[in-house]
């Protein structure tokens, strides 16, 4: 990937490169501010390839490249774009950056590009993205536009990653199936399926199909939405 | 506002600047990305000779060189015509049909790849079917036994089965291990290998299905039935 | 595939938002009242319907290897289906404004927040990945806008009735919002085994 992170001298000298703001930007999205549980934003992309943790790290990481560099050019761009195809210039920056890692995905790992197919496109409409150019990136320079970028990826990246943690578990009793440092967490192997003289943690287990389900997705945002404002007082809804 | 003129040079210029960025980007991941899908497909292939390949061999740990040169050393490949002739020279290679396409053919016009391995003196017909399964297409890699008969092995993909249940013809490797040892002949009678909904009655053709996952599994059966079908009348020049 | 095929299979077995959850943003967002969820619902129907052939078309013409320039652009297809959604909710909404005041009373506010609705640029992804034709590509996008209108006005109807139930504080809302969704997909699932042949056959 041809990254381009650090690339505004003026701001280096004005104030701290990762200031007390900066810091701020990257760390309220992950609770306070957090895109899918407080802004609702982004969550058509996400929820169907939750099923199992591998790809959902994928997704988050392509997500949280494509927040950042949007971010970025969209606030190096600002001053420029017109505001009469404003928002077909923000999609084009971000449809742009998808292909790109689409084709990336394509050369590095062929079976997960497969696995993900048309949830990577989506992520051009996931609103996160959007809706962070339009609040942010529109208004802001360059490098806090980055941060606010990755900390929004993040922030989403989060959420499904404990989802798919979730979901992986019980659904299938491992974690990371798909990559390299698969684990068997609970239920029987497919060895132990094979031959049931092999002895298995948990053995008994069975598999819980509800949670492969995409409803299941569904469930568990909405209970750590329930969790979180417990919590989090401020956040409750009270219309 | 900017005027109409700079609205459109901006488009313009912004919108080449991407289409030339993303060839270029393209053009250079495009041979590996092309590779990745060979090793990808071959890897598929060989999955249904998974247990002829050597003692405790995995094709998903063997390296993609050493994934081309079994293919090299002890694949031949054969294209069918629709009437079960093999098309010599000048017609396609096997490795380079595309099942998608062919699928969209009429019957007649159809290509039909097929691939021997050779191992130990024995020779496997390894043999591709496409079908539907609940969301998309599915398809597979069937391996027969040097009788035409007995199931050497399987493996399965999908486009866009749900997780955890008809994705599982994929994922579960127990689904695809029970086709070892069926026989897709009744006393001389094609019946192919069916998967039955509730678990397999006649041991000899059948499979279980998988529990929530009925449309998928009747695509499986369908597809079976069909795929191979098509490949019997070059069979029967080989008895 | 028939027309109507494809519709229903589209519209209920294989729900945008139930089955796919495409499109949660404006479901969630949008649907504390029937009434504006009316409006978005058929703004939605009205832009699948129209985006949908337009894309198709231009998957098969242009950047199809056997198109009309002969090479291969399917990596152009994100851009090019994106800037054709976004330039046609705004063409819609100008001539909907200035032929049917009416209709843009209803649909105006909506139509902007169309373009981010993953349903939409979905659609089309999903149109090409499963290779459709003409007739089935508009027959998806209607059906599929139609499954979008229903399930919008159903959670709709549900929030609406739901605010008089004893929620817990922390679930209210959006929590209880995911939940009933989660609980919609799964009431869905059962239209699943249907066999949408049934409905052509019976003709």
């Amino acid at each position: 990937m041809a990254d381009t992170s650090v690339k505004d001298p003026q701001v280096k000298k004005a104030e701290p490169l990762f200031g007390k703001a900066e810091r701020k930007l990257l760390v309220d999205p992950l609770n306070d501010n957090n895109p899918i549980t407080v802004q609702v934003l982004g969550i058509c992309s996400a929820l169907a390839v939750t099923s199992l943790v591998y790809p959902s790290v994928v997704m988050a990481v392509s997500v949280i490249f494509v927040t950042a560099f949007a971010n970025l050019f969209t606030s190096i761009l600002r001053n420029y774009i017109p505001k009469q195809v404003r928002m077909i210039v923000q999609l084009v920056i971000i449809a742009s950056l998808v292909t790109m890692v689409e084709l990336t995905l394509r050369y590095l790992n062929y079976p997960i590009y497969k696995q993900l197919s048309v949830y990577i496109g989506l992520i051009i409409t996931n609103c996160i993205v959007m809706g962070r150019l339009e609040a942010f990136a529109m208004a802001n320079k360059p490098w806090r536009s980055f941060i606010d970028g990755i900390g929004n990826g993040l922030g989403y990246g989060v959420i499904l990653i404990m989802v798919g943690i979730v979901r992986e578990i019980f659904g299938k009793g491992s974690l990371f199936a798909g990559s390299p440092i698969e684990l068997k967490i609970i239920g029987a192997t497919d060895a132990y399926m094979i031959d049931t003289t092999q002895s298995v943690l948990f053995g008994w287990y069975a598999n819980n199909n509800l949670m492969v389900l995409p409803a299941a997705a569904m469930f568990l945002i909405g209970i750590f939405i329930w969790i979180q404002r417990s919590y989090n007082q401020k956040l409750v809804d009270v219309s | 506002m900017h005027s109409t003129k700079y609205v459109v040079i901006f488009v313009l210029i912004l919108t080449s600047t991407v289409a030339v960025l993303l060839a270029g980007f393209r053009e250079i991941t495009k041979e590996g990305a092309e590779r990745n899908e060979d090793i990808f497909n071959k890897r598929a292939i060989l999955l249904a000779v998974e247990d002829y390949l050597g003692d405790g061999v995995k094709v998903n740990n063997l390296a993609d060189g050493e994934v081309l040169n079994i293919f090299d050393t002890q694949v031949k490949q054969v294209t069918l015509n629709a009437q079960g002739q093999p098309i010599e020279d000048g017609g396609v290679k096997a490795e380079d049909i595309d099942m998608a396409k062919e699928k969209k053919k009429p019957e007649s016009e159809r290509k039909l790849p097929l691939f021997i391995y050779e191992s130990g003196g024995e020779k496997y017909y390894i043999v591709s079917v496409r079908g539907t399964g609940l969301w998309d297409e599915i398809w597979g890699n069937i391996a027969l036994k040097s009788d035409l008969n007995t199931v050497a092995g399987a493996a399965f993909d999908h486009k866009g089965e749900t997780p955890g249940l008809g994705a599982e013809i994929k994922d579960n490797p127990t689904f695809a291990e029970q086709f070892k040892g069926r026989t897709i002949y009744d006393n001389g009678a094609y019946v192919s290998v069916n998967v039955r909904k509730g678990g397999a009655v006649d041991k000899e053709h059948e499979v279980d299905g998988i529990s929530g996952a009925t449309v998928t599994a009747n695509g499986v059966s369908d597809m079976l039935y069909k795929g191979i079908k098509a490949y019997e009348p070059y069979f029967k020049t080989l008895k | 595939m028939e027309f109507l095929n494809v519709f229903i299979k589209a519209a209920f077995i294989e729900n945008l938002v139930l089955a796919y959850f495409l499109g949660m943003c404006s479901y969630l967002a949008v649907s504390k009242t029937v009434k504006t969820a009316f409006g978005l619902g058929l703004a939605v129907i009205f832009v699948l319907g129209i985006t949908m052939p337009i894309n198709w078309l231009i998957s098969e013409y242009l950047l199809s290897e056997n198109g009309l320039l002969g090479i291969d652009l399917t990596f152009l297809r994100f851009i090019l289906f994106i800037a054709v959604i976004a330039s046609m909710v705004q063409l819609v909404e100008m001539v909907v404004e200035k032929f049917s005041p009416g209709l843009y009373a209803a649909l105006g506010i909506f139509l902007p927040l169309i373009t981010v609705n993953c349903a939409i640029l979905g659609g089309s992804l999903f149109m090409v990945s499963r290779e459709y034709n003409l007739t089935e590509s508009v027959a998806f996008g209607l059906g599929g806008g139609f499954g979008w209108f229903l399930a919008i006005i159903a959670i709709a109807a549900i929030r609406e009735k739901i605010r008089y139930s004893n929620v817990p504080p922390a679930l209210r809302g959006l929590g209880m919002a995911f939940i009933l969704t989660g609980l919609m997909g799964i009431a869905f699932m059962s239209l699943m085994g249907i066999d949408p042949a049934v409905f052509t056959a019976a003709k």
